[in-house]
C-alpha cells in the first residue's frame, strides 16, 4: 500500500497463512471425491485392503462394465440396482431436461413483466414467486403423492417434472428478469416502430440477447431436477421412472452392495452436473451471489 | 414518443393488465403446483388417514396437532433437527467465512481454488451421503485410513455407529455439500469492501484481528444474515444426505423432523399424521423466510 522500501527483511506471515490454508481447503473440498472417483476403478479386494490404496494398484473399469452387462458381476445380491442404472441414467436426463424447457416456457413471461412492465403488485408479486421457494418440498409431497395416486400418474415422468417445477420456477424467473433487464430498451423500442407486437419484440430481440440468462436459468432447472431424491423416492418405483439418486440411494441402503460398484454409480449421477458446473461456472456464481439460487 | 403516450392515453389499465395476463401460466403453476397441495396437505392433516386402513379414516379436527406434544418420537426429532441445525449453521459460516477470507486474498492458484468451491456444490444430496460412507465406513473408510496412517489411531473405528459419531459425521457431511453457497456469497461481500477502508487502518496502524472487526465484519453483516437465515432453511429441511448415510438411525440419534415425516408415510403409511408434521416444519419454515424476505426487503433488494 505504501511505497516505502522495507529496511530489513520480514517474515511474510500473512502469505504462508494463506498458502497453507489454500492447500488445506483445497484437499478438504477434493479429497473426499477424489476418494470415490478412485474407489470406483478398483477391484472390491482393493478397496477393503489395509492400508488404502491411495493410487489404485490395479485399476479396472469392470464396475462401470457392470452397468452394461450384469451379468459379469459376482455378487448377484443387490444386482437389481446395477441393472437399473443405465434405464435411471436415462430417466434422470429425459426429466431434467423436459424440467428445465417447461421451466423456461413458463418463466419467461413472468420474468419479462417484471422486467419490462410496470405494474401494480409487480413487488408482491415477485415476494411471492421467492416465498414458493422457500416452502419445504416436505410440505407438498404427500398431497402430491396422494393426488398423483388418485390421477394414476406415480410412477411416470410427468409426476417428477411437475413436482421439479415448484422449486425451479421461482429461481427461473428470478434469473430471467436480472438478465431481461440488461436489455437495451432502445432495441424494444426499434422493434416497436417497425410494428412488432410485444411478443414478437421479446421473441427476436429480447430472448436472443438474453440468451446466456436462458442458459443460465435451464442449467439451474436442470441441476435441481437431477440432483433431487425426496420426491423422485415417492413418486418413482420402476425403472419406468426411477431417476439416478434413488438407484444411488438403493446401492447405499443394501447391505450386500459392493463399494466399488456403488462408488461408479455415485460418480456417474455426479458427472452431468459437474459438467454443467464447470461450463457455466461464471453464471453460477453470478445466479448464487445475486440471491439465493439454492435455498 | 408521441406515439407512446397515445398508446398509453388509449388503453389506460394495459400495463396492469398485461402484467398479470404474462404472469398467468406461473400463477396458475404456482397456484396448482404448490398452494392446492398446500391447502390439501393440511386437510388431510385433520384426518386419521393411513392408507393401509382406508376404512378407518376419520375427520378428527386438530387431534394429530394436539396428539404432537406427547408424541416423544416428534419431539425427539425436533430436538434432533434443532441440534444438527446449530451444528451444521455453525460449522458451514466458520469455515465458510474463513474460506471466503482466504480467497479473498491475491495468491497462485486462486482461480483453481474458486472453480474447486464449486465441487460440492454440483454433488447430488445422494451422492454425497454415498460418498461419505465410503470415507467414514468402519472397513474401508478413507478416514480410518488416513488417521491410522498419521497414527492419530491404533485400529479402525466404526464412525457412523456410535452416537455421537453418527450425529457429528452425518453433520460435516452436510456441512462440505453446502458450503459452496455460503463461500460465494460471503465472498461477493467481502469484494464490496473498498480497499481504502484497509488502507486506512493500515495506517492507524490496526492489527490483522482488529481490522476484521473493524472493517470486515460490519460490512460482512448483511451476507452473514442471509447465508445464516437460508443454512438455517436449508439444515432444517435436510434429508438427501442423512437418509443414505445413516437412514436416522443408529437408534434415532440422526432421524431429524424430515426424516421422521417421510419413514411415517413411506413406511408406516400414516398420511394423516405425516401431514401434521408437515405442516409443523412448514411453519417453522415460514417463520424462518418472513425473516429473510423483510430483511431484502429493508436493503431494497426488491425495487422493480
Amino acid at each position: 500500500m505504501t511505497t516505502t522500501i522495507p529496511l530489513k527483511y520480514r517474515i511474510p506471515w500473512k502469505k504462508i497463512v494463506v498458502y497453507i490454508a489454500a492447500v488445506l481447503f483445497a484437499l478438504y473440498l477434493v479429497l473426499p471425491f477424489y476418494w470415490i472417483v478412485a474407489m470406483s476403478f478398483m477391484h472390491e479386494v482393493d478397496a477393503i485392503s489395509l492400508p488404502p490404496q491411495w493410487i489404485p494398484q490395479d485399476p479396472t473399469v469392470e464396475n462401470y462394465a457392470s452397468f452394461v452387462n450384469p451379468e459379469g458381476l459376482q455378487a448377484l445380491v443387490g444386482s437389481r440396482a446395477v441393472e437399473e442404472t443405465p434405464y435411471a441414467l436415462g430417466n434422470s436426463m429425459i426429466v431434467a431436461t423436459l424440467t428445465a424447457l417447461l421451466n423456461l416456457v413458463l418463466g419467461v413471461f413472468a420474468a419479462y413483466s417484471f422486467s419490462r412492465i410496470r405494474f401494480r403488485g409487480s413487488q408482491a408479486l415477485m415476494m411471492l414467486y421467492l416465498l414458493t421457494r422457500m416452502v419445504p418440498g416436505i410440505a407438498i409431497i404427500i398431497p402430491f403423492y396422494l393426488v398423483m395416486r388418485e390421477l394414476d400418474l406415480l410412477d411416470t415422468y410427468l409426476a417428477l417434472i411437475l413436482s421439479y417445477t415448484t422449486f425451479a420456477l421461482p429461481v427461473t424467473i428470478w434469473v430471467l428478469k436480472d438478465f431481461f433487464r440488461a436489455v437495451p430498451r432502445e432495441l424494444e423500442d426499434a422493434a416497436r416502430v417497425d410494428r412488432c407486437g410485444w411478443f414478437r419484440t421479446m421473441w427476436t430481440v429480447v430472448l436472443p440477447i438474453s440468451a446466456p440468462g436462458l442458459v443460465a436459468a435451464a442449467v439451474f432447472s436442470f441441476m435441481t431436477a437431477w440432483n433431487e431424491f425426496m420426491f423422485a423416492l415417492f413418486l418413482t418405483s420402476t425403472t419406468a421412472s426411477k431417476t439416478m439418486p434413488v438407484i444411488a440411494a438403493n446401492f447405499a441402503t443394501d447391505l450386500n452392495t459392493q463399494f466399488t460398484v456403488m462408488a461408479a454409480s455415485g460418480v456417474l449421477a455426479v458427472l452431468p452436473p459437474l459438467v454443467l458446473v464447470l461450463i457455466f461456472q461464471r453464471l453460477i456464481v453470478q445466479g448464487m451471489a445475486a440471491g439465493s439460487v439454492k435455498g | 414518443m408521441l406515439r407512446k403516450e397515445a398508446a398509453a392515453r388509449r388503453q389506460p389499465w394495459s400495463d396492469t393488465a398485461r402484467g398479470y395476463a404474462l404472469n398467468v401460466p406461473a400463477l396458475l403453476a404456482i397456484l396448482l403446483l404448490v398452494a392446492y397441495p398446500i391447502g390439501y396437505s393440511f386437510w388431510v392433516s385433520l384426518h386419521r388417514d393411513n392408507l393401509a386402513q382406508p376404512a378407518l379414516r376419520r375427520f378428527i379436527w386438530f387431534d394429530n396437532y394436539l396428539g404432537l406434544f406427547s408424541d416423544q418420537a416428534f419431539l425427539r426429532s425436533l430436538w434432533v433437527s434443532a441440534l444438527f441445525v446449530v451444528l451444521v449453521v455453525t460449522v458451514t459460516v466458520l469455515l465458510g467465512l474463513s474460506m471466503a477470507l482466504v480467497l479473498n486474498e491475491t495468491f497462485m492458484g486462486r482461480g483453481v481454488l474458486r472453480s474447486l468451491v464449486l465441487l460440492p456444490w454440483a454433488m447430488p444430496g445422494v451422492v454425497n451421503g454415498l460418498m461419505w460412507r465410503t470415507v467414514f465406513d468402519a472397513k474401508t473408510g478413507a478416514l480410518n485410513g488416513l488417521l491410522l496412517q498419521l497414527g492419530l489411531i491404533d485400529s479402525y473405528q466404526a464412525w457412523l455407529t456410535s452416537t455421537t459419531g453418527a450425529f457429528v459425521f452425518t453433520a460435516m457431511a452436510q456441512v462440505w455439500n453446502t458450503l459452496p453457497f455460503v463461500v460465494i456469497v460471503l465472498l461477493a461481500g467481502l469484494s464490496t469492501i473498498p480497499g481504502e477502508l484497509y488502507a486506512a487502518a493500515t495506517v492507524d496502524r490496526a492489527g490483522v484481528f482488529q481490522r476484521f472487526r473493524e472493517v470486515t465484519l460490519p460490512w460482512l453483516m448483511h451476507p452473514l444474515l442471509i447465508v445464516l437465515i437460508l443454512e438455517t432453511m436449508n439444515a432444517f429441511r435436510a434429508f438427501d444426505t442423512i437418509y443414505v448415510l445413516t437412514g436416522g438411525g443408529p437408534g434415532d440419534t440422526t432421524t431429524t423432523v424430515a426424516l421422521l415425516t417421510v419413514q411415517r408415510v413411506l413406511t408406516f403409511t400414516d398420511v394423516g399424521l405425516g401431514s401434521a408434521y408437515a405442516w409443523v416444519i412448514t411453519l417453522i419454515t415460514l417463520v424462518i423466510s418472513v425473516g429473510y424476505v423483510s430483511l431484502l426487503y429493508r436493503r431494497g433488494s426488491f425495487e422493480v
